[in-house]
């Protein structure tokens, strides 16, 4: 293990952050260079524990206090090793993930928790800087053709697994560049695009083939797909947004969230965007319905906008700042959560309810009806919404941005020859990945509903390995939860 | 779940004898008075009348017999020409006579004549129905030979007539059963024995009371057996021993036995003749009598007694510079005959002429003995169990450890050890024939350009295939080699046994180390060193009936573990005496059916083969291993052809050595090792290292060859652990001695392979181990490569995900501590359905159990919660190991409930006893008595509902313990009554508990200090737990607990975790079972123990025959504990197990968190029993059949276990099935009660009291009783000193003194026994001889071993010598004495130690506080101290005026002359003195001194 008393000796450190007046002139990342030996330190923290919490609380199953250690012992290239064992990607994660391993820490019982998505980072980025990460190039092929349906998190993970485990792999994306949710849903604030294309480049030399601009079951029947691979993995994510269907819905200046960060990611990629139906905050009043990361994305998104105010409601109750009695440790806390795109400023409002949208006269929102509520336990035992009386007010709206969930994924066009089975949410049935078409699997978003990258991954991986059994009858690839070595 | 071949005995014995040889009635008179006097070392059974057996042998009384066989019409010859046959016959008449037909015909054969058979006359009368039921008529036949007239000849040809018949009979006659028995047959000795008492001996034989008989010796022995079933014919003496011990190697023993028969010639025996002795031992007999068997061999084979004693119970030379190289020079010979007889024992022997006794190699058994002016000497385990007119005596004295003490009849004189020895020794130029035949390793010649080298391409998949992880490199390589000794863990073990894993498995996993518990002691490795070996030679042993000096022609190596270049050495050995040869182990990887068992049956023939070819040593090898060869664990192959040359008689013929890539941890040398194999090379473990190293996972700065240096160290440093724990010493009697319980391994494999080891439940045969192997192969080899494989994570030592599964994991930890805190049950219930689901898997044995359909009962007719509290403890953890806020919040709790908590090993903090005036109350009901005593005082003891003796402990069975220096802060110290600062260790023995008559003892003594308090005693479950604990219920103790392997530890090695005891389940069920069918279970309480989780736990524990329970890690966890296994680095951090004020602060537990858990525990286990129909736990103890195995179990290995063995319910004939009686704890029988009638006035305001009182050695634990009283008015003050004085005359019984409080002043003229002031808590002894006795004090013996034991405070003045362990573990005695035995001082934490004389060896081993004195007269005192802890330091002022206070007060309370000697000449005296101080301590008093100086 680490230092057995580091955890008495350090507190925790995380990298400094540029000035949230300058960063949002630009979209480029906001961490300061944080050093090695500050990151060794950091490590030193971790307990190794006899039941490393961390570790369950982590999707993909990252063997934390395994990398912690070797981090503490300097070994950068086992740090990788145990790191890339668990998970394809840790540069995403290492940025963008909310971390539900640092919750579930045991340090974090009665101390701020190990830095565990900082040193994950730290280790992907030391490896990439000293070259430590190299395509490997599987040395055969199994003759069998996989289509990977979508390039997010998720269908990037069951890429890379079947094509290390010698499958033929082509990704299949709708959209011009490949990344999904990760290039256009994501800001580059938080995720440089960089990141992903140093990624792609790997895999491209694995031997993975990527098509854009083809949207199956719109350019290419799926049932062809299915038909001519000997498997197809649907990896499509959750990307039928939640409407909010109050009066005044129809008025200009209404978008979905993801429709105005897509834009956004375009234009810093230095891509064409048509300044007909261009979203803009610039100068606006934005107001970001929903208190989750996508509308965070937005105020950091609208305030490098310069818009003239941007305002975030929620319609829950305000969490408390720490822990309660309701979420204990190990448990991913209900807590107030301050992004740092609310550090760059918004007023943030909880127990709201929004009423309706109110025109300007000429087709365009100028405001917005909210009204408070509170929330009490009903007679049904679940907690029950009332309104405020007398609370009723307009908030200025230019710009009303709805980042308020999403529903399922877009499966429609996949059903229209084949009888592919729905679960009751709108997401796709599967029983160990594999969907009720025998050679059909699905990962991710598309499967369990809207979720964490973090989650997609580990998805795609597990259905690259229920992929792979079906194939071959026999993964070697390893699984979250079960030893390649289990007789049973 | 009985298992017979476990049970065990202990003993009194001695003997009387004329040294000039003069026969008398009275010697046998005297010799049965004595056994009478040691009746508490034996035992009864379940009825009073029933003992366990005792018996005398002495000389032919010839005239007798004569006069006798007259009578019945026969004459006998004169004295030589005949001989004497006592024998029991079977019962049945049918059947006795058909035996005494073929007896008849075979004296014939053998060319004798049968003269007539006497019925030996025998008055039942007196002796106990079971006793009766089974007893045996004893006859004797009277033989004369026609041709031989050498009595030695005759002796030999009645030897062979003996043994050919019982042999004859045995295969021929049925319904015999192995009745038939020679009780003796000899010309010169006879032997009268059965299953009887002592006192019940005489009047059954009247022979004895003849006063025709005579003899001029007579041994005697009586038993104290485990069981209640002993037979007449195991009662002792045997034809030539008395033997008060236990054979600790004997499986081993007797395997090699049956080999060396194939190459048995003599020139005393004709071919013929020696076909009619085998074999010469027999596995079904006990180890004594096999001892019993392997002497009379020995001895007819033409070598003295005193010299064959010697070969099988050698001293311990190895490590000893004192010892004369003709000695060493004759042992190291005698070990390439043969191996030790290992185990701790005592033995009286005769043939008849000589007679003596001798000693084990660690002194771990009492034998006293006396000589007086009429040449008599009186040898017995016990000082003045003869008495004797003390002006009588002569000398006194004890055996020491090795020692022999031989009187020759026939030359009317004692020979002494040394000359004895010296002339046994030289008779053969040993050392001359060792120097020219003996081959060490190192001398083997080698290619000059030799040099490591590996393979690293292919490592990995080679680590693979043999199961390598990566918790394998981290958790047991990179700390074996950094540290040079074993990974220590902590936490219990809750992964499921090998049977009932998924995660692909060792085989060695499947074998679960034994350990010594009550009937024999562990050792310490590291403070007893100088008794362990890890010498081995190997080679082919010739015929043992000789000595040649070819006979040592063997290869020799000091530790068993080869590096490659050593093994080179053996691959090219090609000389005409040596040749080595190859044999392959590995086996087809195509998964074809029987594949591994042909393998197996291949290389068996090959070994054979080649034996017979002269190849005398075999090397295991898997080297070949590849895509399409599976090595075969090396364990089973060695096993296997280990059992296959025993079978054919070639064993002995050549060694095996293992070259395998699957050895890495301890446990796999150690079962290897006891499963044949002479040296092991594993290669694949040093070439993992070097990776390692070349890898920067291990220092750069050391070279390769150092680095695996230090990883053999630290095997070896585990072996001498693990052969330790069995009270074994030597790796030459460990090597084949198969000191191992299987798991999950079928008959077929075991019958193969691992002949004679207990496996109860079936398991995997041959196919389903290799299907084991092959997927770990499978993945080595994969049909397309793997890219960026790594090796498996493990998951064994820390919880992961794709890891071994623990029942405690993030979910259930959760799910326990959140119901516990929010009181919520029906979240606990969710706890509990995590641990209790085993519907996939089953994580315990009892996972796969389930309850049968019963007429079920409402919930309100089951006894409600709060009696089933009283059936609570909670487990054993001391504070020291966790925090006092962990500590007294579980004893709050168990207060509130009703329950008991206990303090564990390390005293409790007296502000502790008195109630909190909340009403809490942190005073845990259970006292621990653990081996080291800490806070062990009589208030202590006073201070309990229950005292809880610790035999062992599930994590760690037969290890004893260190709290580090930096652990003992203030508090700590001040608790354990030691120094804060300086380490504790708890020994791995009970120095006070060598056999189970020990316990006994033990348990007398504490019953004594505390009447009202329960005395419980804690077993781990092993193969024969069972019969140990109808020992520990005849020794008298109310509760037994049973724990499991699994139960938690501060800190253990993690190989003991793993791999060292059984689950609860077996246990339990075995030890019921054994308990009914002994009848002795209705006086006992079964307790269990061992990650108790929920309310079925309870109830299936209770089924299976526990009606209370003890609950640890799920109450630790309760208070926050969230299993970190980090106890041992004192940085939990959550305050739980942890001394760091900063840490502890951050617990977080309630009383009340804890009250939940034991309520939702209750309220499970009533649910249970409401729909099983139990009203009553009562009811529901030991209703085993209302269990079942869970049908549609389809995991492969599980579905080869057989559970019916557990769920077997012993028919109960009659007797209670629970606990239902009290014990007879025989306290009436106190002196204590007339010291109490003394002392009244003294107790009741403090007056001063005088008495005086004659003694005996019956007389045991005197001033318990009083001290106990004293405890209860005084607390721990105590009485003013000098308050009660009291007088005693006569030999004292064992534990004089013993807890004696302060206010006691106890003289005593005579002479006392063994635990001599064990645990003084503040009183004053004083010793001196009897004012009439002649002999010299300072030579003399005057009290026994191991006084002082755990002593805390007090003085004492010994006029005379102590024996082994002198102020064993002290912590506050100061005590002057004038010569002590081995080991001296040794643990000694506190207190002052006085000799004026002679120290043994060892002195001071491990300890570290407290000062000793010692006067060194001859300058020879270094060579006998172990100064690993301790240095010799100039003494200084203060040391001058404290010495000469102790010695002045020596010298006016006992006279000492030697003493008084030494004050007369002060100044020369005190050059002569050696201040032996603790290094540490010192260190410690010095800061001290140093921040008082700064505080002035």
């Amino acid at each position: 293990m680490g230092k057995p008393t580091g955890f008495l000796e350090f507190d925790r450190e995380l990298p400094g952050k540029r000035d949230p007046k300058s960063r949002i002139n630009d979209y480029k990342e906001l961490y300061i260079e944080f050093s090695d030996e500050k990151t060794v330190t950091q490590a030193a923290r971790c307990m190794d524990c006899g039941v490393p919490f961390c570790h369950t609380g982590c999707p993909l199953g990252n063997i934390i206090p395994e990398f912690n250690d070797a981090v503490y012992q300097e070994d950068w290239g086992l740090a990788l090793e145990i790191l890339h064992s668990t998970n394809n990607f840790p540069e995403f994660t290492g940025r963008i993930c909310p971390a539900p391993c640092e919750s579930s820490c045991v340090l974090g019982i009665n101390k701020p928790p190990v830095a565990i998505e900082l040193i994950e980072k730290s280790i992907i980025e030391k490896a990439y800087s000293q070259g430590l990460v190299k395509p490997i190039i599987p040395p055969f092929r199994t003759g069998k053709q996989v289509a990977v349906v979508g390039s997010g998190p998720s269908g990037l993970a069951a890429a890379a697994q079947l094509n290390q485990a010698g499958h033929s792999v082509v990704v299949f994306e709708r959209e011009d560049r490949i990344g999904g949710l990760l290039r256009y849903g994501i800001p580059d604030f938080k995720l440089e695009k960089t990141v992903i294309d140093r990624r792609l480049d790997l895999m491209k030399a694995e031997g993975i083939t990527f098509e854009t601009n083809v949207n199956i079951g719109v350019d290419v029947p799926f049932n062809r797909l299915v038909d001519e691979f000997d498997a197809v993995v649907l990896c499509g994510g959750s990307t039928k947004p939640r409407d909010l269907n109050i009066d005044g819905r129809n008025l200009n200046g209404i978008h979905f969230a993801m429709d105005f960060l897509r834009q956004q990611n375009k234009r810093v990629a230095e891509d064409d965007v048509p300044e007909a139906g261009a979203i803009m905050a610039t100068g606006k009043h934005v107001i970001v319905i929903g208190g989750g990361d996508t509308g965070s994305d937005c105020v950091g998104t609208s305030n490098r906008h310069k818009a003239k105010s941007v305002t975030q409601i929620e319609l829950l109750s305000k969490p408390s700042a720490s822990r309660t009695e309701k979420d204990p440790w190990p448990n991913y806390p209900m807590i107030l959560r301050t992004s740092t795109s609310h550090e760059e400023g918004a007023d943030r409002h909880w127990s709201i309810l929004t009423k309706e949208f109110v025109a300007d006269g000429k087709g365009n929102v100028k405001g917005l009806k909210i009204v408070d509520i509170v929330w009490e336990i009903g007679y049904t035992g679940k907690p029950e919404m009332k309104e405020v009386a007398g609370t009723e007010r307009e908030l200025p709206c230019d710009l009303a941005l709805l980042a308020i969930g999403f529903l399922h994924g877009e499966t429609d066009k996949f059903r229209q020859k084949v009888n592919l089975e729905l679960d009751s949410r709108g997401n796709i049935d599967t029983k160990d990945y594999q969907t009720n078409i025998e050679n059909v699997f699905a990962a991710g978003d598309m499967r369990r509903g809207q979720s964490l990258v973090v989650w997609a991954i580990a998805e795609g991986r597990e259905a690259a390995r229920a992929v792979d059994k079906y194939l071959m009858k026999e993964s070697y690839l390893l699984a979250r939860d079960k030893s390649l070595t289990s007789t049973v | 779940m009985y298992v017979p071949s476990m049970e065990h005995d202990s003993c009194g014995i001695g003997f009387v004898a004329n040294i000039k040889g003069v026969k008398s009635h009275s010697i046998v008179k005297d010799a049965i008075t004595m056994l009478e006097n040691m009746e508490h070392r034996g035992a009864c059974g379940c009825e009073p009348d029933t003992g366990d057996g005792a018996g005398i042998l002495i000389q032919m009384p010839h005239q007798f017999l004569k006069e006798e066989c007259a009578k019945l019409g026969f004459d006998l010859p004169e004295f030589g020409k005949y001989g004497v046959g006592s024998i029991f016959f079977p019962t049945d008449s049918a059947v006795r006579e058909e035996c005494r037909f073929i007896l008849n015909k075979h004296i014939g054969e053998l060319g004798f004549e049968l003269l007539g058979y006497r019925e030996v006359p025998t008055n039942n009368s007196h002796i106990g129905a079971t006793a009766r039921s089974l007893e045996m008529k004893l006859e004797q036949v009277f033989i004369r030979h026609k041709t031989i007239t050498d009595p030695t000849e005759l002796e030999r040809k009645i030897y062979v007539l003996k043994k050919y018949t019982t042999h004859f009979i045995g295969h021929n006659v049925e319904g015999n059963n192995g009745d038939l028995y020679f009780v003796s047959f000899s010309y010169k000795t006879i032997v009268y024995k059965g299953q009887l008492r002592t006192d019940q001996l005489e009047t059954y034989y009247p022979d004895l009371q003849d006063q025709r008989v005579v003899s001029a010796l007579a041994l005697v022995h009586s038993r104290f057996s485990t069981n209640t079933f002993p037979k007449w014919k195991l009662a002792q003496p045997f034809k030539y021993i008395a033997h008060n011990g236990e054979i600790n190697t004997v499986r081993g023993n007797l395997n090699w036995m049956s080999s060396k028969e194939s190459l048995m010639e003599s020139s005393h025996f004709s071919k013929e003749d020696i076909m009619r002795l085998l074999p010469i031992c027999d596995p079904a007999h006990s180890d004594s009598a096999n001892l019993d068997s392997m002497v009379e061999i020995l001895v007819l084979g033409g070598r003295p007694l005193a010299h064959v004693m010697m070969m099988v119970i050698p001293e311990a030379y190895e490590s000893n510079h004192l010892m004369p190289d003709y000695k060493k020079a004759f042992y190291e010979y005698q070990g390439s005959i043969m191996e030790p007889w290992d185990g701790p024992a005592s033995i009286c022997f005769t043939d008849g002429i000589v007679v003596g006794a001798t000693l084990d190699r660690n002194g771990l058994r009492p034998s006293r003995y006396c000589l007086t002016n009429d040449d008599r000497i009186i040898m017995a385990s016990e000082a003045g169990a003869l008495r004797v007119d003390p002006s009588k005596v002569i000398m006194k004295g004890r055996l020491q450890p090795g020692k022999m003490f031989i009187v020759d009849l026939a030359q009317g004189r004692i020979i002494s050890d040394e000359e004895l020895k010296k002339d046994i020794c030289t008779r053969h130029p040993y050392r001359q024939w060792l120097n020219e035949n003996q081959i060490s390793i190192k001398d083997l010649p080698i290619k000059e350009d030799y040099e490591f080298t590996f393979d690293k391409s292919s490592l990995q998949t080679r680590q693979l295939a043999h199961g390598y992880t990566t918790e394998d490199i981290k958790v047991i390589f990179q700390p074996m080699v950094n540290q040079k000794t074993e990974p220590i863990g902590s936490m219990g073990n809750d992964t499921p046994l090998a049977i009932l894993s998924d995660q692909n498995q060792h085989l060695s996993n499947y074998f679960k180390q034994l350990f010594a518990q009550v009937s024999n002691p562990p050792i310490d490795p590291i403070r007893e060193r100088l008794v362990m070996s890890l010498n081995i030679s190997f080679g082919k042993v010739k015929n043992f009936m000789e000595e040649t000096p070819e006979h040592c022609r063997q290869i020799y190596v000091d530790q068993p573990i080869m590096k490659n270049r050593q093994l080179e050495k053996i691959r090219v050995l090609d000389s005409p005496f040596f040749k080595s040869k190859v044999i392959d182990i590995t086996f087809d990887a195509s998964g074809r059916k029987d594949a591994l068992e042909n393998a197996i049956d291949e290389i068996c023939y090959k070994a054979e083969n080649a034996t017979r070819y002269g190849i005398n040593v075999i090397i295991l090898s898997d080297r070949k291993m590849s895509k399409s060869r599976a090595p075969i664990p090396s364990l089973l192959a060695t096993g296997a052809v280990h059992h296959h040359l025993i079978r054919k008689g070639l064993r002995v013929r050549c060694g095996i050595v293992v070259e395998a890539g699957d050895i890495r941890e301890t446990h796999h040398y150690a079962t290897l090792i006891g499963y044949g194999a002479s040296a092991i090379n594993p290669y694949l473990a040093f070439e993992t290292l070097y990776d390692m190293q070349l890898n920067e996972q291990l220092p750069q700065n050391i070279d390769k060859m150092e680095l695996f240096d230090n990883y053999i160290k630290a095997v070896n440093y585990g072996l001498l652990k693990i052969f330790s724990k069995m009270g074994i010493s030597t790796i030459q009697s460990y090597q084949g001695a198969q000191i191992f319980e299987a798991v999950g391994i079928n008959s077929k494999v075991i019958d193969k392979c691992f002949y004679g080891t207990v496996s109860r439940l079936g398991g995997l045969g041959f196919d389903e181990i290799a299907r084991e192997i092959l997927v770990r192969h499978n993945l080595a080899f994969p049909p397309k490569p793997i890219l960026d494989q790594r090796l498996e994570v493990g998951g064994v030592y820390q919880w992961k995900r794709r890891g071994e599964y623990h029942l405690f994991n993030p979910d259930t930890i959760h799910l326990l501590q959140q119901s516990t805190r929010r009181g919520d049950y029906q979240l606990f219930k969710k706890y509990s359905e995590k641990v209790n689901d085993q519907t996939i898997k089953a994580a315990t044995l009892r996972g796969m159990l389930q309850f049968k359909k019963r007429n079920s009962v409402r919930i309100e007719e089951v006894e409600p919660k709060e009696k089933i509290f009283k059936r609570f403890a909670s487990g054993a953890m001391s504070f020291g190991s966790i925090s006092h806020e962990a500590h007294s919040t579980l004893a709050i709790a168990m207060n509130r409930i009703g329950g008991k908590s206990n303090c564990g090993e390390g005293g409790e903090d007296e502000a502790r006893f008195v109630r909190k005036e909340n009403g809490d109350w942190e005073r845990s009901a259970i006292k621990q008595v653990a081996s080291g005593r800490f806070g062990v005082t009589i208030n202590y003891l006073t201070n309990a509902d229950e005292l809880q003796i610790k035999m062992a402990q599930g994590a760690k069975p037969g290890e004893g313990g260190q709290l580090p220096g930096h652990k003992v802060d203030e508090w700590i110290g001040r608790v354990r009554h030691s120094t804060p600062g300086v380490g504790l260790i708890s020994p791995p023995p009970h120095h006070d508990i060598y056999s189970i008559e020990d316990l006994a003892q033990l348990i007398h003594d504490l019953k004594n200090a505390n009447r009202e308090a329960r005395i419980n005693v804690k077993l781990v479950a092993e193969a024969g737990v069972g019969t140990i604990a109808a020992g520990v219920s005849k020794a008298k103790a109310d509760v037994v607990l049973i724990s499991g392997h699994d139960g938690g530890t501060g800190a253990s090695p993690i190989s003991s975790i793993r791999h060292a005891g059984l689950p609860w389940e077996l246990g339990v069920s075995e030890a019921h079972q054994t308990l009914v069918k002994n009848k002795l279970r209705d006086r006992i309480v079964l307790q269990a123990d061992g990650q108790m989780k929920t309310g079925r736990d309870l109830a299936i524990a209770a089924l299976l025959g526990a009606e209370e329970w003890g609950v640890a890690t799920a109450a630790l966890i309760t208070e926050g504990c969230i299993m970190m296994r980090k106890c041992h680095l004192n940085t939990c951090p959550v305050g739980v197990a942890t001394q760091d004020k900063e840490l502890r602060k951050l617990f977080s537990g309630k009383p009340e968190h804890v009250v939940n858990l034991f309520t939702f525990l209750a309220e499970e286990l009533r649910e249970i029993m409401a729909e099983l129909g139990f009203k009553t736990i009562d009811e529901m103890v030991g209703q085993s059949d209302v269990l079942e195995v869970r049908p549609g179990i389809d995991h492969w290995k599980l579905k080869t276990l057989d559970l019916s063995p557990i769920l077997y319910k012993e028919p109960a004939d009659n007797t209670g099935i629970y606990c239902s009686t009290s014990q007879d704890h025989g306290l009436e029988a106190a002196l204590d009660w007339s010291l109490l009638n003394l002392a009244k006035p003294a107790l009741e305001d403090g007056t001063q009291v005088y008495g005086e009182f004659e003694i005996l050695n019956t007389n045991r634990s005197v001033g318990a009783i009083l001290s106990n009283e004293i405890s209860k008015i005084y607390g721990g003050q105590g009485l003013p000193e000098g308050t009660i004085n009291l007088r005693f005359r006569g030999s004292a019984g064992q534990s004089f003194g013993v807890f004696a409080a302060k206010g006691l002043k106890f003289e005593l003229e005579g002479e006392a026994n063994d635990y001599f002031g064990k645990g003084l808590s503040g009183a004053q002894l004083i010793v001196y001889p009897d004012r009439t006795s002649m002999f010299v004090p300072e030579e003399n013996m005057i009290i026994g071993n191991v006084a002082f034991y755990g002593a805390t405070a007090g003085e004492a003045y010994i006029r005379g010598m102590a024996g082994e362990r002198f102020c064993v573990r002290n912590s506050g005695v100061k005590a002057v004495v004038e010569g002590i035995g081995d080991h001296g001082c040794e643990y000694m934490t506190g207190g002052i130690a006085v000799i004026l004389g002679k120290t043994g060896r060892n002195f001071a081993a491990g300890m570290s506080g407290g000062v000793a004195y010692v006067y060194d007269k001859e300058n020879t005192f270094s060579d006998y101290c172990n100064r690993e802890l301790v240095e010799f330091d100039p003494m200084e002022e203060e040391d001058k005026i404290t010495l000469k206070e102790l010695i002045g007060n020596h010298v006016e309370y006992t006279g000492s002359a030697v003493a008084k000697d030494i004050l007369d000449n002060w100044n020369a005296a005190l050059e002569k003195f050696i201040k032996v101080m603790p290094r540490d301590y010192k260190k410690v008093l010095q800061a001290r001194k140093k921040k008082l100086e700064e505080v002035i």
